[in-house]
């Protein structure tokens, strides 16, 4: 009886992922995708034919793409920079914020004593910040790098405290009374019940990192997305600044796409997506 | 609430130790080590300086509050009135949901300098990119309200004959409004940041142009001291809304 239904189970899973399990996946995905795209396209470039809207507004797209190939080397050198200070900023951030949120929910003197400073630290306009960090670290891509930390680390903090505070005491107490010690109590149910809160933190992090390094670009530097829009806008170059633009969304997506899809892969447990 | 009371006592005053322990610590290590003001001037000077400054800094943070102000309120309003259109006419979904998305796919600041271009270095422009920035938020935060209704509450008041606008105003929005509070409380301090962001690349006035020019003067007293009336403006701002939050939830 349980084998035969296991068997027919198996037989219907096999069945139904015939057609649409085993070809869809990314496939599907990515078809969807720049069926999306296209169709964004279409529409930018048709409504702006369509309406006559200036080029000083929004000019074609066709018009700016054709202006990003004609100088491929800007726009490559400058997306590698910013990649490179948001990642950077984004993993010693998070890295931090983690580490931070476990401090705290450990040694509750030290949080009281030290989370109201963080809070107050994240009123402090990024650009005063940004403007110390020059001058201390030099226009370097450190710099840019710790500005970018400077925005992330605050919310991990906060969502690792948030989610390491959700955990069952029960489960606590049930492990303590098999000996667990600290470090497996923390590694096997701790961090994993707070994992899907701190992913939460990382993806909004992935975008806020880019904005500092983007930022932190604009105390004065020769390459980067940062560089190019303020480049476009003291040329008044409309079609380079939405060139820039362009690129900016490309890392930015593509960096939370790649956040998400890591969450997916290590809080498959969540139904959350 | 009896045990509640002196344990949040207990942490205000680890706050306020905490608080005093790092203006202790910057004081000591600034005078202590002889640091030149460009590395890190010491608290009291900061504060001396903030105080013979107190014109000009009053009258930048006057300015930038204004456009922080009316950009938040119009980001509220546009927040708002999107998600409740969204959520009253169902089909309008497939349409700004996307768009939405799409626009928020740069992040905020990289559109600061197309709108420089587009509204000049005036007020407007702040304003525009302080909207722009708030909206979205509260525009997801509110959304995320209204859709948390439950179903059968609807289906509940829809066969006592309610119509769509009384289980907006009955309903939904009273489910959604803590969510939607929440997100106008993250925005306040968004809203500030923003402005000073914006008026770094050309303003009349403001923060951010004072820390700008202050930058290029090599005054880091002044930057200090425009950083600090920053964060006090940022954060009174963020304790009214909080405290409107409060007095609006009385429930909670």
């Amino acid at each position: 009886m349980s084998i035969g239904s296991t068997a027919s189970l198996v037989g219907d899973k096999a069945a139904a992922g015939v057609r649409p399990r085993h070809l869809p996946g990314w496939m599907r995905k990515t078809a969807r995708l720049l069926l999306g795209l296209a169709v964004t396209a279409l529409l930018w470039e048709g409504s702006v034919r369509l309406f006559g809207i200036r080029p000083a507004y929004l000019p074609r797209l066709s018009v700016i793409l054709a202006a990003m190939a004609a100088t491929p080397r800007a726009y490559l050198d400058g997306f590698v920079r910013t990649l490179a200070e948001t990642l950077i900023g984004f993993a010693a951030g998070g890295a931090f914020g983690v580490l931070i949120g476990i401090a705290f929910f450990r040694l509750r003197a030290l949080r009281e004593m030290i989370f109201p400073i963080f809070v107050v630290s994240q009123t402090i306009p990024v650009i005063a910040f940004g403007a110390l960090v020059v001058l201390w670290f030099g226009n370097t891509l450190l710099a840019k790098a710790v500005i970018a930390f400077y925005l992330t680390f605050f919310p991990v903090t906060v969502n690792t405290l948030l989610g390491l505070e959700t955990v069952d005491p029960k489960l606590v107490a049930l492990m303590r009374s098999f000996g667990a010690s600290n470090r497996q109590l923390l590694l096997r149910l701790q961090l994993p019940t707070a994992l899907p809160h701190i992913f939460v933190a990382l993806r909004l992090a992935s975008s806020l990192s880019l904005v500092g390094a983007i930022v932190g670009e604009w105390f004065g530097d020769t390459t980067g997305i940062g560089v190019l829009l303020l480049q476009a806008m003291y040329t008044e170059n409309v079609v380079a600044l939405w060139g820039a633009l362009l690129a900016a969304a490309l890392l930015g997506t593509g960096f939370y796409a790649v956040v998400a899809a890591a969450e997916r892969r290590l809080v498959f447990w969540s139904a959350e997506q | 609430m009896s045990t509640a009371a002196p344990s949040s006592s207990l942490a205000v005053q680890r706050g306020v130790l905490g608080a005093v322990l790092l203006v202790l610590c910057w004081e000591g290590l600034a005078r202590g080590l002889h640091l030149p003001s460009y590395v890190l001037p010491a608290v009291s000077e900061i504060l001396a300086g903030a105080w013979s400054k107190r014109a000009l800094l009053s009258e930048a943070a006057g300015y930038t509050l204004l456009e922080a102000l009316v950009g938040y309120g119009l980001g509220c309003l546009i927040g708002i009135g999107l998600a409740v259109a969204i959520t009253m006419l169902p089909p309008l979904r497939a349409v700004i949901l996307p768009a939405a998305t799409a626009i928020n796919a740069v992040p905020v600041v990289g559109y600061s300098p197309l709108i420089l271009l587009w509204f000049g270095i005036g007020v407007v422009s702040k304003m525009v990119m302080v909207a722009m920035a708030v909206s979205f938020t509260v525009f997801l935060s509110t959304l995320a309200g209204l859709d948390r209704v439950d179903r059968r509450a609807v289906d509940l008041m829809r066969s006592f004959g309610a119509g769509r606008f009384s289980i907006l105003w009955r309903l939904r929005l009273p489910t959604a409004l803590p969510l939607l509070l929440a997100g106008m409380r993250v925005s306040t301090v968004r809203s500030v940041i923003i402005a000073i962001i914006t008026e770094m690349l050309g303003a009349y006035g403001g923060l951010g142009w004072v820390i700008y020019q202050a930058v290029l003067q090599i005054d880091f007293v002044q930057v200090w001291s425009a950083i600090f009336v920053a964060s006090a403006a940022s954060l009174s701002f963020f304790g009214l809304i909080g405290l409107l939050e409060r007095k609006i939830l009385f429930w909670k």
